[in-house]
Parts: C-alpha cells; sequence; structure tokens
C-alpha cells in the first residue's frame, strides 16, 4: 500500500509499497527513527486513515470502500489502543473512561468489565479518579485497563513508554505483556525503543516509508 | 533579565496576541467582545436617534419644537435671535372673548394665527362638525373664521355664517377636525375660533390690559434649537418644550425611554454573559502555558504585565471592531426602519459610541480580566502534573463580575432602580440556575454508569452532563442567563408592551361630556340606555377657589412658582365619590371607601401636592361661589391621566359638599365613528350639555404608542440577533474539547450517529434546564418591571416556563449543532497526533 499526503501543495510520499501480514495471536513491533512512518502505519493498520493506494484487511474484513461510521464499527470490540498520551478523557472517572469500549461494544454489564479491568492493572481503588488526579504511570494504566476491558482481538499500541520514566514504562509494559498473553490478543507496537520490540515475537523496521526486511 | 521588563511584557503580549490568533484560541474572546460592544453600541446608537426623533415627532402636539409665552407682547429680541439662527418662527396670540352669531352668543376661545401655522404636526378642517376632514395649512383667509364643533353646536351655525367678535364680521369658512396645539387640560374648555391675525388689529378686542396669551412659535435644526434654549429666558417668557406640552405623552416618551433601557439591558447582560464565559475558556487555556513560564523564571508583575497587555490590545482591538460594526448595523437598521417607523431619523451622534466601546473595556476588566489573571496562580509544578489547581479565586472573580454588572447596568440606564431590579433578578437567576444545574448534574449521576445497550447515545451525552459537574454548572449559567435576556424581550415584547397597548383599548373614551346640570342626570341616563349604554358613569364636579391653607389666607401671590399661580387664579375642579377609580392609586394615607360618607375629607393627586406642598393632615379651605367649606387632606393619590376617563386633582367624599354648592356633572364614553350621528340628537335634546370630542388626541397619542411599540419591538429583535450570537460563541467555547473527545470515541468505535445523538441529549437537556429557569426568571422579573417601573399591570403567563424550557432546548440544540457539527468529521487518527 502507499500512502501519500499533500504538504506545501507537493505530494509527499509517507509510506511506499508497504506490504505486511499479522496472524492472529502475533506480537509485532513496527520500529524505526522519528518521521519513517511508524504512526501512519499504526493508523493505516487500525483502519484511523485509509491508504492512497492499496488494500488493508482489520480482523479479515477488507476496509476498501467502508466509510469512517463502517469502520469505527468494525474496531468497536475488536480492536484496542494504547496511546503514547495516554488520551484518557478528562471529565471521565478512572471507571468511566474503562468503561467506554465495552458500552460502545455492547458488551454486557460493562461496569462489572471495567472494574475487573482496573482491578487487573491494580488499581482497584482508583475507580472513582479522574485523569488529572492520577500520576502518568497511573494514567497509562487506566489506558491499559481501556484496552483490555472489551476483550479486542487486536491491541495497538503507539509509543506507551513515550511519556513514562524507566522504570513506569518497565512496568506497565510487563503489565502490557502479560495481559496480552492472557487474552490472546494480536499485538502490533510501535516503539523506537529496540530493548521494547525485543520482547515482540516478530519486528518490521519502517525507513523511509519503505520496509526492511 | 531584559526579557522580563514592562517592554518584553509588551513584545511578549503582542507576540502571544498573535500566536494565538493564529490557533483561533482568541477568536471567540474576541468575537464575543465585538458582538457586546456592537450589540451595546448599536441599540444605544440607534436608541438615542429614536429617542431624539420621538421627542421631536411630538412637537406635533404642541405645534412647534418650542414655544415660549407670555402674558405680554413677546420682545422682538427673541423673533430676531430665532430668526438669525434659521429658525423658523410664528407668532399666535390667545385670548377669551364673547362672539355672536345673530341672537346667538358664547364665550370663545379665540386664536388669531398667521401664515404657517402650525410649524408642526397636522390641522385639519372640514366643511361643517363631524363630516370627513382634510388636512391644511396656514390661517383662515383674512375676515374669515375656523370654528371648533362646540362653538359650531353653540351657535347652532350653517357653513358660511357670519359672526362676531369684536368689530371684526367674519365669515365661518370651515370647522376645526384636530387642532394639533389644543391642549387636553380640562382648563382650557372654552370652544375654539382661529382668526388670521392680520384681522387682530381692527377687531379692537386686544387693548392695553386686556388678558391674553401670546406665543411664539419656533421649529427648525435641533442645533439650533438647543442654542436658542440655552438663552437666557427674558423675564416674564416662558419656555414650552414638545415634552413640557402633555402629561399624557410625557408619559409615553417617559415609558418608551423605560422599554429601550430594558433592551440595552439585554445587551450588556448577554456581553457580560458571553465575555465571561469565553474569558473563563482562556484563561483555563493559558495555565499550561503559565506554568511553562514560571518554570522559565518568569515572575508574577511579568506576567500580570503581559496578561493586562493582552487584554488591553484585545479590548481596543475589538473595541474598535465592535464600534464599527454598531455604526454599520444602526445605519443599515435605521435605513430600513426609517420609513417603516415614519420616523425622520437625525443623524447618528457618535458619542454613543465612544461610551459602548469604553463599556467595552470596562466589561473587559470585570469580566475578562479576572479570569485571566487568576490563570498567574497556576503552579508551575503543573508542567509535570496537572493538578486540580484551578478556581482558587472563584470568589473574587465572582465579586468583581457583580460589581462591573451593577457599575455597568448603571452606566447603561443612568437609572439606579431599573439597574437594581435588573441586577437583584439577574443575581437570583444566576442563584437559582446554579442551583438547577447542580439538582440536574446530581439527578443524571447514575446515568454515568448505566449499562449500554439501547439509547446508549442518550445516556452517554447525559451523563457527560453529569460528568462535567463544573462545567454544566457554569454553561446552565452562561446558557441561562443568555436565554433570560431573549425571553426578557419575548415577555417585554409580548406581554409589556401589550398591556401598555391595551391600557388604551379601542373602546377607550373618545367623548366627554360636561356641563350635566342635576335635573338633566335622569333624562340623560335614560337617553344612554336607550342608545345601548346601559352603565354610565356621571361624576359631580363643583368648582371652588382655594382661599386659605392651613387656616392662613391665600392669594395667586403667596407661591413664588408661576404655574402654581395660574392654577390658583383659577377655579378648582372638586369631585366626590365613595370609591376610588381603578385608575387612581393610593400613595399615602388610606382611601375612606364608605366610612368618609359625609366627612369634610380630601383627597390630592400629585400635581396639587407639589404645587401646594401638601402633607397629609393640612386642611384647604375652598369658596364655592360665596360658600366656604374645609377640608382636611386625608390621603393622596396618584392618577393614570393616560386613561382618558375623568379624573381630578381633588376628590372629596360624597356627601362632604354641602347640597347649597353649584355643581355639575361629566361623564366620558366610546362613540364609534359610524355612530356619530348620536351626538347630534345628544346636543338636539340637551343643548346646554357640551360635547368635548377626544377622538384626534386620542388617534395621536394611539399612534405615538404605536410608533413606540415598533421602535421597541425593532431593537429588541436586534438584541434577540445579539443574543443569539452570544449563544453560539458560548457553545464554540467547547470545540476543542469536542474535536478531542470525537476523535477518541471514534478510534475506540464509536459511530458518528452516536456522537451526534449525545451531542444533541446533552444541548438540548441543557438548553431545556436553563430555559425553564429562564423563563421563570424573565416572568418574575417582567412582573417587577410591571409592577415598580412601569406602573402597568401584568398577567403571568403560567405556561411560560414551558415555552421557554421547550424554545430554550431547541435553541441551544439546534445552535450547538449548527456550531459543533464539524467537530463529529474529525478524523480518529488527531489522537495520534
Amino acid at each position: 500500500m502507499v500512502k501519500q499526503v499533500s504538504s506545501g501543495g507537493q505530494p509527499l510520499t509517507i509510506l511506499d509499497g508497504v506490504e505486511l501480514t499479522i496472524a492472529a495471536g502475533e506480537s509485532l513491533a513496527i520500529v524505526g527513527s522519528s518521521g519513517s512512518g511508524k504512526t501512519t502505519l499504526l493508523s493505516l493498520l487500525a483502519g484511523l486513515d485509509l491508504p492512497t493506494r492499496g488494500e488493508i484487511e482489520l480482523a479479515g474484513t477488507s476496509l476498501t470502500g467502508l466509510d469512517e461510521d463502517a469502520r469505527a464499527q468494525l474496531r468497536a470490540g475488536r480492536v484496542g489502543f494504547v496511546f503514547q498520551s495516554f488520551q484518557l478523557l478528562a471529565g471521565f472517572t478512572a471507571l468511566e473512561n474503562v468503561m467506554l469500549p465495552a458500552e460502545l461494544a455492547g458488551l454486557d454489564d460493562p461496569q462489572a468489565r471495567a472494574r475487573a479491568a482496573l482491578d487487573r492493572v491494580g488499581l482497584a481503588a482508583r475507580l472513582d479518579h479522574y485523569p488529572q488526579q492520577l500520576s502518568g504511570g497511573e494514567q497509562q494504566r487506566v489506558a491499559l485497563a481501556r484496552a483490555f476491558c472489551g476483550e479486542p482481538q487486536i491491541l495497538f499500541a503507539d509509543e506507551p513508554t513515550g511519556n513514562l520514566d524507566t522504570a513506569t514504562g518497565a512496568r506497565v509494559i510487563e503489565l502490557l505483556f502479560e495481559l496480552n498473553r492472557a487474552q490472546g490478543t494480536t499485538l502490533v507496537l510501535v516503539t523506537h525503543d529496540l530493548q521494547l520490540a525485543a520482547r515482540c515475537a516478530r519486528r518490521v523496521t519502517l525507513a523511509g516509508g519503505r520496509l526492511q526486511t | 533579565m531584559r526579557g522580563t521588563t514592562p517592554a518584553g511584557a509588551f513584545a511578549f503580549a503582542l507576540r502571544r496576541l498573535r500566536r494565538g490568533w493564529r490557533s483561533g484560541e482568541l477568536l471567540i474572546v474576541l468575537l464575543a467582545l465585538a458582538i457586546a460592544v456592537a450589540a451595546t453600541g448599536s441599540v444605544r446608537l440607534f436608541t438615542e436617534r429614536v429617542r431624539q426623533a420621538i421627542a421631536e415627532q411630538s412637537g406635533d402636539t404642541l405645534g412647534a419644537d418650542l414655544v415660549y409665552r407670555s402674558r405680554d407682547a413677546l420682545p422682538a429680541t427673541l423673533r430676531e435671535r430665532a430668526a438669525a439662527l434659521g429658525l423658523r418662527t410664528l407668532d399666535v396670540t390667545q385670548f377669551s372673548s364673547v362672539v355672536f352669531a345673530g341672537e346667538a352668543s358664547s364665550l370663545a376661545s379665540i386664536k388669531a394665527v398667521g401664515d404657517g401655522y402650525p410649524l408642526r404636526g397636522e390641522l385639519r378642517l372640514a366643511p361643517e362638525p363631524f363630516a370627513p376632514a382634510q388636512v391644511a395649512h396656514g390661517a383662515p383667509p383674512p375676515g374669515s373664521a375656523w370654528v371648533d364643533a362646540r362653538l359650531w353646536q353653540d351657535l347652532q351655525l350653517v357653513p358660511g355664517a357670519t359672526l362676531q367678535a369684536g368689530r371684526l364680521t367674519l365669515r365661518v369658512a370651515a370647522s376645526v377636525d384636530n387642532e394639533p396645539d389644543r391642549g387636553n387640560g380640562f382648563a382650557d374648555l372654552a370652544p375654539r375660533l382661529i382668526v388670521n391675525a392680520a384681522d387682530l388689529p381692527a377687531s379692537g378686542l386686544l387693548t392695553v390690559g386686556s388678558r391674553a396669551q401670546y406665543s411664539l412659535y419656533v421649529a427648525g435644526a435641533r442645533t439650533a434649537l438647543a442654542q436658542l434654549q440655552a438663552e437666557p429666558l427674558p423675564r416674564g417668557v416662558r419656555m414650552v418644550t414638545p415634552q413640557d406640552a402633555r402629561p399624557e405623552l410625557r408619559n409615553a416618551i417617559e415609558r418608551a425611554g423605560q422599554f429601550l433601557d430594558i433592551a440595552v439591558l439585554a445587551a450588556t447582560l448577554l456581553a457580560c454573559a458571553a465575555v465571561a464565559l469565553a474569558a473563563r475558556q482562556y484563561g483555563d487555556k493559558l495555565r499550561d502555558e503559565i506554568a511553562l513560564l514560571k518554570c522559565l523564571g518568569a515572575r508574577r508583575a511579568f506576567l500580570t504585565q503581559a496578561l493586562l497587555l493582552q487584554l488591553l490590545l484585545l479590548g481596543l482591538a475589538a473595541g474598535l471592531a465592535g464600534a464599527a460594526l454598531a455604526y454599520l448595523a444602526q445605519e443599515v437598521l435605521a435605513r430600513v426602519l426609517a420609513g417603516l417607523m415614519q420616523l425622520a431619523l437625525p443623524p447618528a451622534p457618535l458619542w454613543p459610541l465612544a461610551g459602548a466601546t469604553a463599556l467595552g473595556l470596562l466589561l473587559l476588566l470585570g469580566f475578562a480580566a479576572p479570569p485571566l489573571l487568576a490563570a498567574r496562580n497556576t503552579p508551575p509544578l503543573r508542567v509535570f502534573q496537572r493538578s486540580d489547581d484551578g478556581g482558587a479565586s472563584s470568589r473574587a472573580v465572582t465579586l468583581v463580575a457583580l460589581a462591573t454588572a451593577a457599575a455597568l447596568l448603571w452606566f447603561a440606564t443612568g437609572d439606579v432602580v431599573l439597574a437594581g431590579w435588573v441586577l437583584a433578578g439577574s443575581a437570583a437567576t444566576l442563584a437559582a440556575l446554579s442551583l438547577a444545574a447542580w439538582l440536574l448534574v446530581r439527578a443524571l449521576t447514575p446515568l454515568r454508569r448505566a449499562a449500554g445497550g439501547r439509547g446508549f447515545a442518550w445516556r452517554f451525552g447525559l451523563g457527560n452532563i453529569a460528568r462535567r459537574r463544573a462545567a454544566t454548572i457554569a454553561q446552565v449559567t452562561a446558557l441561562g442567563l443568555a436565554l433570560l435576556a431573549l425571553l426578557l424581550v419575548s415577555v417585554v415584547r409580548e406581554d409589556l408592551l401589550a398591556s401598555w397597548q391595551k391600557k388604551l383599548p379601542p373602546d377607550t373614551p373618545n367623548q366627554f361630556l360636561i356641563n350635566i346640570q342635576t335635573e338633566q342626570l335622569a333624562p340623560l341616563k335614560d337617553f344612554f340606555a336607550a342608545h345601548g349604554y346601559a352603565d354610565i358613569t356621571l361624576w359631580p364636579m363643583a368648582r371652588g377657589r382655594l382661599v386659605a391653607l392651613n387656616g392662613q389666607e391665600v392669594t395667586a401671590e403667596s407661591f413664588p412658582d408661576p404655574e402654581t399661580q395660574r392654577w390658583i387664579n383659577r377655579d378648582f375642579n372638586l369631585s366626590w365619590s365613595d370609591t376610588l377609580n381603578p385608575d387612581n392609586r393610593i400613595t399615602e394615607g388610606a382611601w375612606w371607601g364608605a366610612a368618609g360618607h359625609g366627612q369634610p375629607w380630601l383627597s390630592a393627586d400629585k400635581y396639587a401636592i407639589e404645587r401646594l406642598n401638601l402633607k397629609l393632615g393640612d386642611t384647604l379651605t375652598l369658596d364655592f361661589a360665596g360658600e366656604q367649606q374645609t377640608f382636611t387632606v386625608k390621603n393622596f393619590r396618584t392618577v393614570d391621566w393616560d386613561s382618558f376617563k375623568p379624573n381630578f386633582f381633588l376628590l372629596a367624599p360624597d356627601g362632604a359638599v354641602a347640597d347649597t354648592v353649584p355643581r355639575q356633572y361629566l361623564t366620558s364614553f366610546y362613540l364609534p365613528a359610524a355612530r356619530r350621528a348620536l351626538l347630534r340628537e345628544l346636543i338636539t335634546q340637551f343643548p346646554n350639555v357640551t360635547v368635548l370630542d377626544v377622538d384626534a388626541l386620542m388617534s395621536q397619542v394611539r399612534g405615538i404608542i404605536d410608533r413606540i411599540v415598533r421602535a421597541v419591538e425593532f431593537i429588541f429583535l436586534f438584541t434577540l440577533a445579539a443574543g443569539l450570537a452570544v449563544l453560539l460563541a458560548a457553545i464554540e467555547g467547547t470545540r476543542a474539547e469536542r474535536v478531542r473527545e470525537t476523535a477518541l470515541l471514534r478510534t475506540l468505535g464509536a459511530r458518528t450517529g452516536l456522537i451526534a445523538r449525545g451531542l444533541l441529549a446533552e444541548y438540548a437537556v441543557l438548553g431545556a434546564l436553563a430555559g425553564g429557569v429562564a423563563a421563570i426568571a424573565a416572568q418574575t422579573l417582567a412582573w417587577v418591571l410591571a409592577a415598580q417601573v412601569f406602573h402597568i399591570p401584568y398577567g403571568p403567563r403560567p405556561l411560560l416556563w414551558l415555552v421557554g424550557m421547550a424554545s430554550g432546548a431547541l435553541i441551544v440544540a439546534v445552535l450547538g449543532w449548527l456550531s459543533l457539527r464539524t467537530t463529529l468529521r474529525t478524523p480518529p487518527r488527531r489522537v495520534l497526533v
């Protein structure tokens, strides 16, 4: 697939001829330097954006021809996310933030699921705290609980330790892989941290918008 | 460190504004302020022009823009001075004399006019009384006269008949249907004869020592008039302006001013709500930046300077933009409305724009500065952790806002009572809105954790209200205040103005019968009953002259004030009754009712109280054609003089005036135009009864009221548009948060429909709540205004709260949708950037 954007009136190719298949249950790390197109590739794989040319299948469904809403519906209940900047809703408590994907997917008893998920990340005592009342590590653990609460088939993680110190980052990563193992989730991890990438079963490197093999 | 000097602060403020402008952060603050200045400025400009035009227009009832009066011939210098200023002048002489027509004679008030009469207003003549009339100008040709309907009846005239006045023989040329400068006081009841001033010298009617009133009518440009008015009055000369002309007109103009003030207040309130909301949002946005600046070594003084400079630059830019917009808007408004309003508007003065800009700056200081300066308290620690460090000085912010609101309201109206009532009402409304919002948050809290499934979108939206507790309370309060202003517009327009118009309903009496004798009471009642007037009321009246006040003999000379002297010189009209007319209101003391029967008591109207400086318990001795009676003042009244019903400065209880005192009766009734033949029949049957036809006067007053109502409605329409814009600005303030939330929700799998329904549910409920509370507040405020300020009856509309909720839900949801629908298209990849 190819992804081009217009920059200053000129077409700029961000991804060029990328071909990638990720098997169910596999853990894959996408590594590369800043500006190599890692995050763009992640957003295309998750159906957050569409390629300029080429085709993407998510959980066995082609994204070609699907509008924004149809792609959202496909994600609901199947896909989880962990972001570098946590992306928690400020007005929502930890519990409410975690409930959100299960509610959007129409799963039974989202509250019980959210409580269990927060318990698993060690935040059972922080249910009613708002994001601004939590430390960075705690916020990312809430984000992890949210990602796994809907029991997704695929988890996309974008630099999950990018905003955390080494020790906290390490604890969050332990938790991420533990939950991933426990739920048998397919993991797609974007990072520039080679040590972190080494923990994934497979690694691909992006350079200048192309996959290096 | 050079960077933290005032010059550095200025450079930083400029750069910050430029960046803020580019990223759209300050746009809302600027827009809100510009809208506020534009709304207030245009309303004030237009109001000022309408006010001036109305004042000018009411010269119609004076026959001129300005009249000088004197008991002696007016000094020529006055006429020359007016002419030098480019003003038109006209001499009018008025005196009483007996006029003969064959065997018949009558005392007439003769008015001698020259060419150009009247300078203002409309003179209408008819070939004979009650025949179709046409507009006329100038004076009757020399040797002829115009006669009013009463004199026509008294003298049994026919068209072309001959009259004798002094040495003059006059041919009756027309009947006067409407005399613009007639006045409506019962004091001037003698029938009218208008003659050409050129006939006066030969008539021999005016000799040295004759009692006459000499008037100089003046009309022309306002600036020249103002110049003339500013000059000292020659001795014995009195100046009459349109505002002095008639109490009912003065009431109308004063009331128009009050209604227009409400429009200004509504605009001011909207401005406060918009700027407070926008500034708060901007202040919140500044917190990260301030924390960072503090980390980098910025001192508090530097931040204060930089923030205040930003505000000042913003205020100047918004003030200028708003003032320009105000000028354009009022000009467009004036062009569209001038023809419709039948008012020739004077050119727009510039001073209200300076006032509006100053008001904008004051508003900025009171409502924008406190939340922005509060952002200086952000601890530098925030760069590591966003703790809940806001709202520490929210009490100070509220107090400053309240004080500013009070100053603004007073500044906007110049009326402390009106501003006080509106401020008290607004404060109560704010408290009610906050309470209602808090109750709503509590009521909706269970929805935060409600299970998914059907109706999730609605629950999600409503749950959001409870989740953003502080924001909800602030938003409901702001929306409520904006809706209050909009609803107040509706309430004032629909209810108060209608109540005022209803004060002169179509069946308001337009005919007065005076001079009815006691023995005519029964036959007259029978006459009316036979013609379908079953409940005609006849008021008794005796004429008495004031001879003593508190036992001390008084004459005209006992009072320094010329108006009181004139009043004392005339007979007082005293009536008596045990029941108080509904258009009278007791202000001090108590009405006597049946208990007063036969007691020598008096009830005095405001006019009498002021003229004679009366206190309760004072005694007045009146001489009724040689028979003296002393009365004690028991209560004070105000009379609604524009009710067009007979009313009296002095009232006594039934039976208090001795039976031997000569009396007559008077009444008023409504006669439709189609039944005017009834008057002829009445005069034939009761020849001594005088008919006073006030139809023309009433249409004039009704016309002025209608015009003012239209002016106020148009101004309110503009306030309404400004209100909608401010509401939109308030909703726009949540855009950044919505964009972020939408992107995340879509990433997590939410469809557009779900987010849209959630948004609509949230805004509809916020709007309904704010609208409901605002409706109740608007009605309460209207009731207070009606009772305390306008003194008009007000019947509340019980279902207005429902209308308020429905319209609040609709307006806020539609505006929210129009404003924020683009955020629904936020691509989910935004969460990764």
